[in-house]
């Protein structure tokens, strides 16, 4: 009996220790890409499970840290959809707010919770993916280590605390140990893996590790967003006001 | 240090180019050609045609010299089989032609930014309300009604103010020039005459009488954590015209008719709620006028919304109860869309295709409008759309009367 509550409580300290460290792990590659401003350029290319591929251009910019950053996504091409904007405006203790311009309508619309599980304008990548994700969001567990692209990672799984919606019951991060930059995430919902997210060509950007190049797949749809970044720069001086629902209409 | 004259040259042009890129990056334009061809199985009274073609090209340009000063302009140039543009060559800059004119400025407007705050004069469009399928608290939103389901907007002269601090924004407009909604043209097929009327009786249009005076508005909206609302307030005239129509002589039976704007006043809201399953969202307002000729009403919309997968749907039904009846002899779709159930829903094919579907059912049965459409993006720049606009009812509903307009549209875009 003794020997049986001996093991159960080493069992649970390892546990707690290795939820602690994984935790320690996200809080440092998020702690790593901080950064007071972001902004790129960004090729998508969508191929579907035809092999048909369509091309889209975006412009990101984002204002703030993690935790209370605001981000403007524009469309730039093709022709019939630039304009159309995305504004994420995200939150330390709840989900965030996000709204979508529509030039041709000359009207915003809020884009409520439920419905963020769709996809981004015929990307793989859904409107939630699109938001940050904030370490104090989610439960951690250490499941082990493992090489991706020949880079030592760590394999940590992330469970979104009852206070976050989600439309992923987990995902499973792998963080590279020699600069805590992302290297995949693969995200579950009901224990079936749904998307699957690759970091490539990861360069150090004015002292912030940065991929190059997101390879998301839709395994419910065999389809596939390549995500190239260019001319991708931190900590410009870019100003609040510009990362409002009226700026969002000032294209 | 001296610099050579070629050093010099090479400088200058090299600051040149980077001033000259600098101004390119802060310039921005798109617009497209699109080609309609719109097949009508029946022929309507009045009107024989049953294929109509007409050709749209759209330019946009924005310019933005600093992070304050925006100027935006948008130019028209249209024309068709049917006569429902101008031939002429004028450039239009009020929209008050009663065809559409043939070249025209859709928006030239300046907006000055600075913190919360944003001024904006100039032709520009001006979008209230919260709801997709009707909005009744959006009255600076004139339209072009030429064919009355396929219709388009059309801007304002106005001065706008946007204040925006935290949560809360404040807009206010103040519009010098009235623009009316444009109607159906005497003649064609979109405008249905009452069955009293005779066959043979020659009807003349005398224009219209457009009021004097300014139009202002003022809304308030309130983003909350997770749903939002609004408050607005309009006082200037309706954009839809109420018909003046006389009998002038019986042999030869004549008749003729001008258009009237009544004055209007409008108290409205709308709010924007997420609940677990769908968003709900309502808009509603109080139309009041001094004119002798036209209505009083409430209307209201509200609407449940959802978007999951590849499908949206929204969905709801559009209200509308008289205050003082006065059985106005008027044009008005918006009121001709109340007493509704109306639907939408579209379906993502893949990256490149997409159906959509539309309908209006009158809650007594006595008029439906339904539009399938199918859309097909061809490479980066083209895309086709087919559809079918379905329509039926009795002679006396605003949709039942046009139930000999059921059509089939082809349309072609090329984007830039």
């Amino acid at each position: 009996m003794n020997r049986l509550s001996l093991s159960l409580c080493a069992a649970a300290a390892i546990s707690s220790l290795s939820a602690q460290d994984a935790r320690q792990i996200a809080e440092e590659a998020q702690r790593r890409t901080r950064a007071s401003s972001q902004r790129y350029e960004g090729t998508l290319t969508v191929t579907n499970k035809a092999g048909k591929t369509a091309e889209k251009r975006w412009q990101y910019e984002r204002f703030g840290s993690h935790g209370s950053s605001k981000t403007v996504l524009r469309f730039t091409a093709p022709a019939e959809v630039k304009g159309v904007a995305l504004l994420v405006v995200n939150h330390a203790d709840r989900a965030s707010d996000q709204w979508m311009w529509t030039p041709a309508l000359q009207r915003e619309r809020r884009i409520a919770l439920q419905d963020r599980s769709t996809r981004f304008f015929g990307t793989d990548f859904s409107f939630e993916d699109l938001e940050e994700r904030d370490v104090d969001q989610y439960d951690y567990k250490m499941l082990g280590e493992e090489a991706i692209d020949g880079a030592p990672c760590w394999r940590i799984e992330w469970r979104p605390k009852q206070t976050k919606r989600s439309q992923y019951t987990h995902a499973v991060v792998w963080i590279r140990k020699d600069n805590y930059a992302l290297a995949k995430v693969e995200s579950f919902t009901k224990d079936q893996l749904a998307r699957r997210l690759h970091f490539r060509d990861i360069r150090n950007v004015q002292g912030i590790w940065t991929a190059h190049l997101l390879d998301m797949e839709d395994l419910r749809r065999a389809s596939r967003t390549i995500l190239k970044f260019e001319t991708l720069q931190y900590n410009l001086p870019l100003k609040d006001e510009n990362f409002t629902l009226q700026a969002l209409r000032r294209e | 240090m001296r610099i050579s004259r070629y050093k010099r040259c090479a400088a200058s042009s090299l600051a040149l180019a980077g001033v000259l890129t600098l101004r390119a990056q802060n310039f921005t334009q798109r617009g497209y050609l699109e080609t309609r061809l719109q097949a009508y199985p029946q022929a309507a009274p009045g009107d024989s045609g049953r294929a109509l073609a007409d050709a749209l090209f759209r330019y946009e340009a924005a310019y933005k010299p600093n992070t304050a000063w925006r100027f935006a302009g948008v130019f028209d140039a249209q024309t068709d089989t049917h006569r429902q543009v101008e031939r002429r060559w004028n450039l239009s800059w009020q929209d008050r032609t009663v065809p559409d004119p043939a070249f025209s400025v859709r928006r030239l407007s300046a907006a000055y930014s600075r913190g919360g705050l944003t001024v904006e004069a100039g032709k520009q469009f001006i979008r209230w309300g919260k709801a997709d399928l009707l909005n009744p608290t959006d009255r600076f939103a004139p339209r072009d009604y030429l064919r009355v389901v396929d219709n388009d907007f059309l801007a304002v002269t106005a001065a706008r103010l946007l204040y925006e601090r935290g949560a809360d924004t404040m807009d206010l407009v103040y519009v010098p020039r009235f623009t009316p909604s444009r109607i159906p043209l005497l003649g064609q097929r979109w405008v249905v005459l009452p069955d009293s009327i005779p066959a043979g009786v020659e009807i003349r249009d005398l224009g219209s009488r457009f009021p004097g005076g300014p139009q202002f508005g003022a809304r308030w909206n309130h983003v909350g954590s997770g749903f939002e609302y609004s408050a607005c307030f309009y006082q200037g005239f309706q954009h839809l015209p109420l018909l003046d129509a006389r009998a002038v002589s019986l042999r030869p039976p004549r008749a003729e008719f001008q258009r009237l704007y009544p004055d209007l006043r409008l108290y409205g809201g709308d709010v924007a709620l997420p609940l677990t399953w769908f968003v709900v969202k309502a808009e509603a307002a109080w139309f009041t006028t001094s004119s002798t000729q036209a209505d009083e009403y409430v209307q209201y919309v509200i609407q449940l919304e959802r978007t999951r997968g590849e499908w949206f749907f929204v969905g709801g039904y559009a209200g509308e109860a008289v205050t003082n009846r006065r059985s106005p002899f008027d044009f008005a779709p918006d009121r001709g869309f109340a007493r509704a159930f109306l639907f939408h829903a579209g379906y993502n094919l893949d990256t490149n295709r997409s159906l959509s579907f539309e309908s209006s059912v009158r809650q007594n049965g006595d008029g439906l409008w339904m539009r399938w459409q199918y859309s097909h993006a061809l490479g980066q720049h083209w895309r086709a759309t087919a559809g079918f606009n379905w329509i039926r009812g009795g002679a006396e509903d605003f949709l039942g009367q046009y139930r000999r307009n059921s059509h089939a549209t082809l349309a072609f875009r090329y984007s830039f």
